[in-house]
């Protein structure tokens, strides 16, 4: 991928917002330290609950801590479990996908079998039973969320893999005696990038749901450390009436997984070749 | 292509018209007027968990002796100002020498089964409770029976050792099994615990898993008829999901948490043309409590450096909203056995700073938390999901860190809370609650012999005077010289300071208005004691039909 794909993806008007949004949480969340009003863990007994005002744009929670900042500090979080999980799950991916494509006969099977029985557990259960079984916290989800989701990027690698073997520059390149390690890593691995980089783009806004979710259900980050998640939890028990606290944290991860979605979709209708509009 | 948004956008705002409608045309009825007292209708409530069996001899959570007090008598019990008078005995008799209590149960008592319900019931009760495969976590007050017998059908004698002070409180506590269901099984393993027979206003009717549990009135009840004829418990675990049925109409009554009762209800005029407030104090204290066999907890200075760490007054107004007080002996305030001349530790951070210096600990690299032999002073702080302990835990992280210490916070889900962290042992501190009982001895709390997994000192307090003291009390009969021995215990358990008291919290409960015949402002007992003479006016009952 370069600048012109990304340009011509973003001439796409919903890539091109999926971007801005993604762009502007990112500033947001980066800057969160500079420009939050408060310390996100300043706790205040005498503010507990205030609906938003002028002091507190979006209000206080129950124990009277800045929800706003609380907000841009859980966005680091939210945003970084995306990051740093769909990295391991990647990574894994394309480990995996790459020998059972190169490979092939009894590594593939034994790869794509191993792909399928981790298809067939529901992950969100499984991510909460490592998770009982672990300590819940920052590290962990990452991990975790990681390591359960790799499967699609190996599907997709290793069937670019399969494809590609079978191309006139594979087949040259092989008949010249290049080294297992030069068709993959020259050849083969940089032709694959563009499936890669969609599926990681849309990996991201998963993980930020599953890293909500995991939070949402008191497993994921833990007190006194903000997260999207947790600061929804903490706003169900007063939906009704302090409704700051469920609103914020639950647009800000709409408009999250929304931009990334918006901007994986741009991106694959910019890259593919096959899927393009009119 | 241009329709579909459209709908959409018309399907969705029906949706949030739907969510704003109120679920039930208001009708007029007006709840506070007064109606006589009538029997009929049916109660709901709610409960978080569900009980594991309704022996509450073995099931030692509240859930379950919530239910199973219902269904089961005891032999005495308390009346509305707290002081004893017979459930199922007519009278009682103390022998001179304080050793031999004669029990005298009241003629023609019968089982909801109908079979007769005598004194042989009562000798098997206690010989379950003592038996070790029972292993129940209240066998210790009855272990120090030498002998019991049911000399004839309405008779029940018990001699202890030793005079036994608490002896009658125990009694009061001890729900009496049908000995004709329980004979030769096993009580950890019987169906009876989810098919009870009982003697009380209620039996079981239905136990719909994971939803509700139905009790319906016992004809054959040993002490005549309850006004409601249905209880319905439902199993809602999320409290938030209790209170919204709550407002819904569909469960008549609630324990609140502070922000609800002082807050949310008395800013809705049509919450509070429903629900009625009811205040009471201290059924229970939250306290933060070391695992004394870790370390560095086994260090007095640490527990009272962190005790000074903590502000009390800050968990109180800020978790509590004020509704809670700040206690310094483990008894209900304002008690006879509460200890006047304590006062609980103030807040003081310079001091539990010294204290600390003083154990050894130094922040010897900067980073602002101490270490000892090189070890960071870092431990977990363990709950339930329970908000006001995850909050107190918070407010409590704070501070500690900022006198160098670090803490992290995990709640547990109640379950396995309980097996997996509290029965093992394996936490460094918990913050929990402890019931404050009517009689003053906490021996099964406090006593260093009541230390296994599942008995109630969980935190591995061993203290040879508390020890003494508590066996002293449970030996002395009279009041004034019991009243000396228990502000000593909880003077040297302040001085110790192997938990620390939180907040004694406000016992705070809406009932929905149509439930009349509560005692309010609540007497000592509470406003549960009279439950059974609690009506249901015909005009207010809810539509039968449309409810389970």
């Amino acid at each position: 991928m370069n600048l012109g794909t990304l340009k011509k993806s973003l001439s796409n008007p919903l890539a091109f917002a999926g971007f801005n949004i993604i762009i502007i949480i990112f500033l947001l969340s980066m800057l969160a330290p500079l420009i939050a009003p408060y310390d996100p863990n300043f706790i205040n007994v005498k503010a507990i609950l205030l609906p938003p005002s002028a002091a507190h744009w979006m209000g206080t929670d129950g124990l009277g801590r800045d929800v706003l900042s609380r907000m841009l500090h859980g966005g680091r979080i939210s945003l970084l479990v995306g990051l740093v999980a769909v990295g391991i799950s990647t990574a894994i991916g394309i480990i995996l996908g790459s020998l059972a494509g190169f490979y092939r006969g009894w590594v593939d099977t034994v790869i794509m079998r191993l792909v399928d029985i981790m298809l067939s557990i529901p992950s969100f259960f499984l991510i909460l039973a490592v998770i009982a079984f672990l300590t819940p916290s920052i590290i962990n989800i990452m991990i975790v969320i990681g390591l359960t989701s790799w499967m699609g990027v190996t599907r997709l690698v290793r069937a670019e893999f399969l494809s590609l073997s079978e191309r006139e520059f594979v087949t040259a390149s092989r008949t010249l005696g290049a080294k297992n390690s030069r068709l993959i890593f020259t050849h083969l691995l940089p032709n694959s990038l563009t499936p890669i980089i969609v599926s990681a783009v849309l990996g991201v806004a998963g993980a930020v749901l599953l890293e909500s979710g995991l939070s949402f259900l008191g497993l994921g980050v833990q007190a006194p450390q903000a997260s999207w998640g947790n600061i929804l939890t903490d706003g169900k028990e007063y939906i009704q009436f302090a409704w700051w606290l469920s609103l914020f944290p639950g647009l800000a991860i709409l408009m999250t997984v929304l931009g990334y979605n918006l901007l994986g979709e741009g991106l694959r209708d910019a890259l593919d070749p096959r899927s393009q509009h009119k | 292509m241009s329709l579909l948004p459209r709908t959409k956008l018309f399907i969705f705002l029906l949706l949030l018209a739907g969510c704003n409608a109120p679920s039930k045309p208001t009708t007029a009825v007006n709840y506070d007027l007064n109606f006589a007292s009538t029997s009929g209708g049916t109660l709901i409530n709610a409960m978080t968990g569900e009980p594991s069996g309704l022996i509450s001899m073995i099931a030692s959570e509240s859930a379950s002796s919530a239910i199973s007090s219902n269904i089961f008598n005891t032999l005495l019990k308390y009346d509305k100002n707290l002081e004893l008078e017979g459930d199922l005995v007519e009278s009682w008799q103390i022998s001179a020498d304080q050793k031999t209590v004669r029990f005298k149960l009241k003629p023609n008592l019968k089982w909801a089964d109908n079979h007769s319900l005598t004194s042989a019931d009562v000798l098997f009760t206690w010989q379950a409770v003592i038996d070790e495969k029972t292993a129940s976590p209240y066998a210790s007050d009855f272990q120090l029976v030498k002998k019991a017998e049911a000399p004839d059908a309405l008779s029940f004698v018990v001699t202890y050792d030793q005079a036994y002070a608490p002896a009658l409180d125990s009694w009061a506590g001890l729900q009496i099994l049908p000995k004709h269901m329980l004979e030769n099984q096993d009580l950890h393993t019987t169906a009876f615990a989810r098919k009870p027979i009982g003697s009380n206003f209620y039996q079981l009717d239905k136990w719909a898993h994971g939803e509700h549990l139905k009790l319906s009135k016992n004809p054959n009840s040993a002490l005549g008829q309850a006004k409601i004829d249905h209880l319905i418990t439902r199993i809602i675990p999320d409290n938030s999901a209790q209170f919204l049925e709550l407002m819904a109409d569909n469960i008549d009554l609630m324990g609140l948490d502070p922000i609800k009762f002082s807050r949310i209800i008395p800013a809705r005029p049509e919450l509070q043309k429903k629900l009625a407030l009811y205040k009471e104090l201290g059924n229970s204290y939250t306290y933060m409590g070391f695992n004394l066999k870790h370390k560095p907890f086994d260090d007095v200075r640490v527990r009272h450096a962190i005790n000074y760490a903590i502000d009390k007054q800050e968990i109180i107004d800020g978790v509590y909203l004020g509704l809670g007080i700040n206690i310094a002996s483990p008894y209900k305030p304002g008690t006879r056995w509460s200890n006047p001349d304590l006062t609980p530790y103030p807040y003081n951070p310079d001091k539990a700073r010294a204290l600390l210096k003083e154990a050894g600990f130094t922040d010897s690299n900067g980073d602002g938390i101490l270490e000892r032999d090189g070890k960071a002073f870092s431990f977990e702080i363990i709950t339930n999901q329970n908000k006001e302990r995850e909050k107190s835990a918070v407010l409590i992280q704070r501070r500690l860190k900022e006198v160098g210490i670090d803490v992290r916070i995990r709640a547990i889900e109640w379950a396995s809370f309980i097996s997996r962290f509290i029965k093992t042992g394996d936490f460094d501190v918990v913050i929990l609650g402890w019931g404050l009982g009517l009689d003053p001895d906490q021996y099964n709390i406090w006593h260093s012999s009541q230390q296994a997994p599942g008995q109630f000192n969980f935190i591995g307090y061993n203290n040879p005077k508390v020890d003494q003291l508590l066996e002293q009390g449970r030996l002395e009969l009279d009041a004034d010289k019991r009243q000396e021995i228990y502000h000593a215990f909880a003077k040297t358990l302040l001085e110790d300071s192997p938990i620390i008291y939180l907040s004694a919290g406000y016992g705070l409960t809406a009932i929905h208005k149509r439930v009349k015949g509560i005692d309010n402002p609540a007497p000592p007992a509470g406003i549960g004691h009279n439950a059974e003479e609690w009506y249901i006016p015909q005009p207010l009952r809810r539509n039968e039909i449309s409810h389970h």
